[in-house]
């Protein structure tokens, strides 16, 4: 045994090395790491869970504002949703209640988003230089203070 | 001549077969037997458990949630270009329903404006607060927006680039990152050939469109498909064989952007112009 010193002394640094090695894995490594691929699986379920859904889509607005749902669902904004002009859902209700008041934006701005003449937008889409229209109509002052609100129904806009 | 010698020198050939009743030529056998043995167990334990996934095939095979099963989704998108209208309500939609810091994009819009002799593209905040009017110095002959985003590829270069196994893909075709993970080192943004991916300047890890994973679990739409008011962007499920945005990919014309690149994107385009890169 003697002279097989040597030998034992290898395989000795070799566990350290191993034992090193798998203690250094269990404290590095994930728990669910390599389940279903080189990720972490746990965080597919943190995604899910990462916050609630903001937008709750036009049955949840039409659960209170059932007259004004069927108004926009008539009109020529159906394809439109509630959201897509309020903003999210819960900036009006939280845990389903509501917890303030919805802001609404008045301003010619919201509209001239998706209605105003400009290069890139489909030519069938409905839409009006505005300084144009606004004369047309006979309306006086800049184009900043009007509110097409004034004539329009946001919920079912064609006169 | 003493027998021992060669194994003692040991200096590679043996003339003659080894006498099996040599004690230190069993000995050496035994050692070379154990070392294999040991650095094959060493290789294994450093290349990770092979039974993690062998083993249990099936465990949270269905997916992470309750109620979730991602073997009966692979998510696609599609964006008909001729119907954008530029209005931004998606970027405005992705930015409240993320929490998208201000200045950095999950999805955007871009307006192209192309005519014989030269283009414009322009692509203010993303197209979050809509786009101004503008002219240009060529005669437009035609003009449209592209809605970009995340193309969930296939193949994707972001999730190979990443070092420390933050990127993946999940069983139904998303491609996420795990903040936890992430060290932030941008590997992936520079990677992404489409642009889609950027450092969080709060959380510093590297953030992406998720097509909404925590909506589309719960069998909601992403929030930019949500509030879309003209139909642009739709979404959709491949495995289910009646569904429009399948039926879509199947039967019509689509194309891909930067198809060479072979990143196999899912996110399908209609009516494309070729300026698109």
């Amino acid at each position: 045994m003697e002279h097989a010193r040597h030998v034992f002394r290898a395989l000795l640094v070799l566990v350290v090395i191993m034992v090193a090695i798998s203690l250094g894995r269990g404290f590095l490594i994930p728990r669910s790491f390599g389940v279903h691929g080189p990720y972490r699986f746990d965080n597919v379920a943190e995604q899910m869970a990462v916050r609630p859904p903001q937008h709750g889509g036009v049955a949840s607005c039409a659960e209170c504002h059932a007259a004004k749902a069927e108004k926009r669902a008539a009109g020529s904004h159906k394809t439109v949703s509630c959201e897509t002009c309020h903003g999210v859902l819960t900036l009006h209700v939280t845990a389903g209640k509501r917890s303030a008041e919805m802001p609404i934006d008045r301003s010619f701005t919201l509209c001239a988003r998706c209605h105003r003449k400009i290069l890139g937008r489909p030519e069938r889409f409905p839409q009006v230089v505005l300084e144009q229209h606004l004369h047309d109509q006979g309306a006086s002052g800049p184009v900043q203070g009007q509110v097409c609100l004034d004539c329009h129904d946001a919920h079912s806009p064609k006169l | 001549m003493d027998p021992r010698a060669p194994s003692v020198n040991a200096s590679g050939s043996t003339p003659g077969a080894p006498s099996s009743d040599d004690p230190s030529e069993l000995a050496r056998r035994r050692f070379l037997v154990n070392v294999l043995r040991l650095s094959g167990g060493a290789l294994v334990m450093l290349a990770g458990v092979p039974g993690a996934e062998g083993s249990e095939p099936h465990a949270a095979g269905k997916g992470a949630g309750e109620g979730y099963d991602w073997n009966e989704h692979r998510y696609a998108y599609l964006i008909d270009t001729q119907r954008c209208i530029g209005c931004g309500s998606c970027v405005r939609a992705c930015a409240a329903e993320n929490e998208v810091p201000d200045g950095f994009f999950r999805t955007w819009i871009e307006r192209y404006v192309v005519g014989m002799e030269d283009s414009h593209v322009d692509s203010p905040n993303g197209g979050k607060d809509g786009f101004p009017p503008i002219q240009v110095g060529f005669v437009a002959t035609k003009h449209f927006f592209v809605p970009k985003m995340c193309n969930h590829c296939k193949e994707t270069p972001c999730i190979q680039v990443c070092p420390v196994g933050a990127s993946y893909r999940t069983r139904d075709g998303v491609v996420m990152v795990d903040g936890e993970r992430c060290i932030g080192c941008a590997y992936c943004v520079q990677a992404c050939p489409y642009g889609s991916r950027f450092i969080n300047p709060v959380s510093h890890t590297a953030e992406k469109c998720t097509w909404c994973y925590h909506r589309i679990t719960k069998g909601l739409k992403p929030a930019c498909v949500e509030v879309c008011p003209t139909g642009t962007r739709q979404f959709g499920n491949m495995k289910r064989e009646d569904d429009p945005v399948r039926q879509a990919i199947e039967h019509d014309r689509v194309a891909i952007l930067q198809g060479h690149l072979l990143t196999e994107p899912q996110c399908f385009y209609l009516n494309l112009d070729r300026e698109v890169r």
